[in-house]
């Protein structure tokens, strides 16, 4: 963890209000800190510490402990069972809403750990934002208030004028801006399904998140519009954390800077087989499992 | 060539057509057979209601006093049930909801048992919900009043608005419910904004179901309300409604006027169920966005 020395941790007291002064801090380090942050390299947003996820008895991921780069895309990848949906839904606390879900082990966001009971999981869930599988904007809202009424609900904006810009800001961000400035007051489920998909990128924008968590965002789009999601992630990776779950390797070489590859052990629960820059993993892994998975030999 | 094409494409067998075609009318007998009740009571009711029902008198005047004598209308039943309908959906359909989205979204033995109490009060035969209403509050209030049968009739469409309400909740689509969590939204909100309105013309459906079903009933009103001859808005006061209206005038069916006033106020009576469906279908065809698929 990266906590400048001038803020001792002992100081810290870890409340619900905790996690928005650390963004503020974060944020205050990453604006006149920049070279520093970015020379270093070693920016990390969320540490995980042998975390292991059950499902009822069963479980289904193995004492994973990785570092998350800050302002990056990190890729997930691995066959069918190896955890990778899991581990993401661990680092927004959506994996307990399931019931009978259950974890252990550490998830810190900024040295923060998101595990502490005095923290509210949907605090947690403001700050680290997720975007699902299948697209799933509000059916019975406008494109309009796809974006603003969650932003609103979390008393994020007051006001109409600052709805406006808000709504403006984030489709722009999401790159749909000019595909719906026209029709704002459709409904959310009259667009196409890759539109459908930058409108959840786009109402998880507006609730000014530091980390995009996304679960196959593209498996259910073509490929035009996974080109699209592709290229929007890359832009936003200047201002957030990407993590994403991809069952395409090829989506994996094309946009993250680093990748984890997760396989599923003999026991079935999901493991963290080995995690690196992108590029060394697919050309030169250290793992012989992983070799033969990048180079399609299995899964 | 012809029979190049039946073997590529074997043509279904004679025996197997002769099946399908005995199933297609099996049911559509079924469905003729379904809708004659339903045809016959409202043709029946149609055709001896109607008359009464042209007369605009048959709705602004009372009763005579004497229910041989000819003249006379059913406003006063007529208001009465709007009345007693109208606050006992008042009471049944927020705890309705409120008991439907704590099973929902709560959960856990408390849940469970007041879904199961619901559950039973469904099965409760209405006479006994008058029986019940009639010992705790009009015994105890001394006389008999449309508040009485007001709360009569909100236990009656209780469990129909629970229930319906409940079941069309619980549809609400997982992805969606995630995504709503996913939103740091809390969860009161997430019912209200999100799943309320995606579910709304079920929900609307479910408690225009329990009004048709409260509307329609005489058995928990016959020691409650026990009805009148007079107009009153009074809930403290005995109230008339149709039903009660209906079940007194056809047990004097001997005379013509009695005979007559029983049907048209049970013509009347399908009207306003008929009406409230339509407004309510209405109501919530409105509210879907431009574009749409839904």
């Amino acid at each position: 963890m990266t906590a400048p020395s001038d803020q001792p941790r002992a100081t810290m007291s870890l409340s619900p209000a905790t996690l928005q002064g650390l963004e503020a801090r974060a944020a205050a380090v990453d604006e006149s800190d920049v070279t520093a942050t970015q020379a270093d390299d070693v920016d990390l947003a969320i540490t995980v510490r042998d975390l292991s996820a059950w499902y009822g008895a069963r479980r289904v991921i193995r004492d994973v402990s990785m570092d998350i780069r800050a302002n990056a895309i990190t890729a997930i990848i691995g066959p069918s069972g190896s955890g990778k949906s899991t581990l993401l839904r661990c680092l927004d606390r959506m994996h307990e809403v399931v019931p009978g879900a259950r974890s252990s082990g550490t998830v810190s966001y900024q040295g923060v750990d998101i595990y502490d009971p005095r923290i509210e999981p949907a605090a947690v869930r403001r700050t680290i934002g997720m975007v699902f599988q299948q697209p799933n904007p509000f059916p019975t809202m406008s494109i309009y208030d796809n974006v603003a009424a969650p932003a609103r609900f979390n008393g994020l904006v007051k006001g109409k004028a600052a709805q406006d810009e808000l709504v403006e800001r984030c489709l722009r961000q999401a790159a749909l801006w000019d595909e719906v400035k026209d029709k704002l007051g459709h409904g959310g489920t009259s667009l196409s399904g890759g539109q459908q998909q930058r409108l959840c990128i786009a109402r998880t924008l507006a609730l000014q998140p530091k980390v995009l968590l996304m679960d196959e965002p593209c498996s259910a789009l073509d490929p035009i519009a996974t080109l699209q999601v592709e290229e929007l992630m890359s832009t936003l990776k200047a201002d957030y954390t990407i993590i994403i779950v991809t069952h395409n390797m090829q989506q994996a070489s094309r946009v993250s800077d680093v990748t984890a590859f997760f396989n599923m052990g003999e026991d079935r629960a999901g493991y963290l087989v080995e995690s690196d820059a992108t590029r060394t993993l697919f050309t030169n892994p250290k793992n012989q499992l992983t070799e033969d998975y990048v180079s399609g030999r299995f899964g | 060539m012809a029979s190049d094409a039946v073997v590529v494409f074997a043509p279904t067998s004679r025996w197997r057509r002769r099946k399908a075609n005995l199933f297609a009318f099996l049911a559509a007998f079924a469905f003729v057979l379904a809708l004659i009740p339903l045809v016959a009571v409202f043709g029946y009711i149609f055709v001896n209601g109607i008359h009464s029902l042209l007369s605009v008198d048959f709705l602004i005047q009372d009763p005579p006093a004497d229910l041989s004598a000819t003249g006379g209308g059913v406003r006063n039943a007529l208001i009465g049930t709007l009345e007693m309908t109208g606050l006992a959906s008042l009471i049944a359909v927020p705890i309705g909801l409120a008991v439907a989205i704590f099973a929902i979204e709560v959960g856990g033995g408390l849940a469970r048992g007041a879904r199961f109490l619901i559950d039973v009060l469904a099965g409760l035969p209405s006479i006994v919900v008058g029986i019940f209403v009639y010992a705790s509050v009009v015994v105890t209030q001394g006389h008999f009043s449309g508040l009485a049968g007001s709360l009569a009739l909100a236990i009656v469409m209780l469990p129909v608005v629970t229930v319906s309400a409940e079941e069309i909740l619980r549809l609400t689509p997982r992805p969606i419910a995630e995504g709503a969590r996913a939103l740091g939204l809390a969860r009161w909100r997430a019912v209200l904004s999100v799943f309320v309105p995606i579910g709304l013309s079920g929900i609307v459906t479910g408690i225009l179901l329990g009004v048709s079903r409260a509307i329609g009933e005489t058995a928990p009103l016959i020691f409650t309300s026990l009805g009148n001859n007079f107009f009153t808005l009074d809930i403290n006061q005995p109230m008339q409604a149709l039903p009660l209206l209906i079940y007194r005038n056809a047990l004097n069916s001997g005379f013509a006027t009695a005979r007559d006033r029983a049907f048209g106020a049970a013509l009347l009576l399908i009207l306003i169920v008929f009406g409230f469906n339509l407004v309510g279908r209405w109501l919530t065809a409105r509210r879907r966005l431009a574009g749409s698929s839904r």
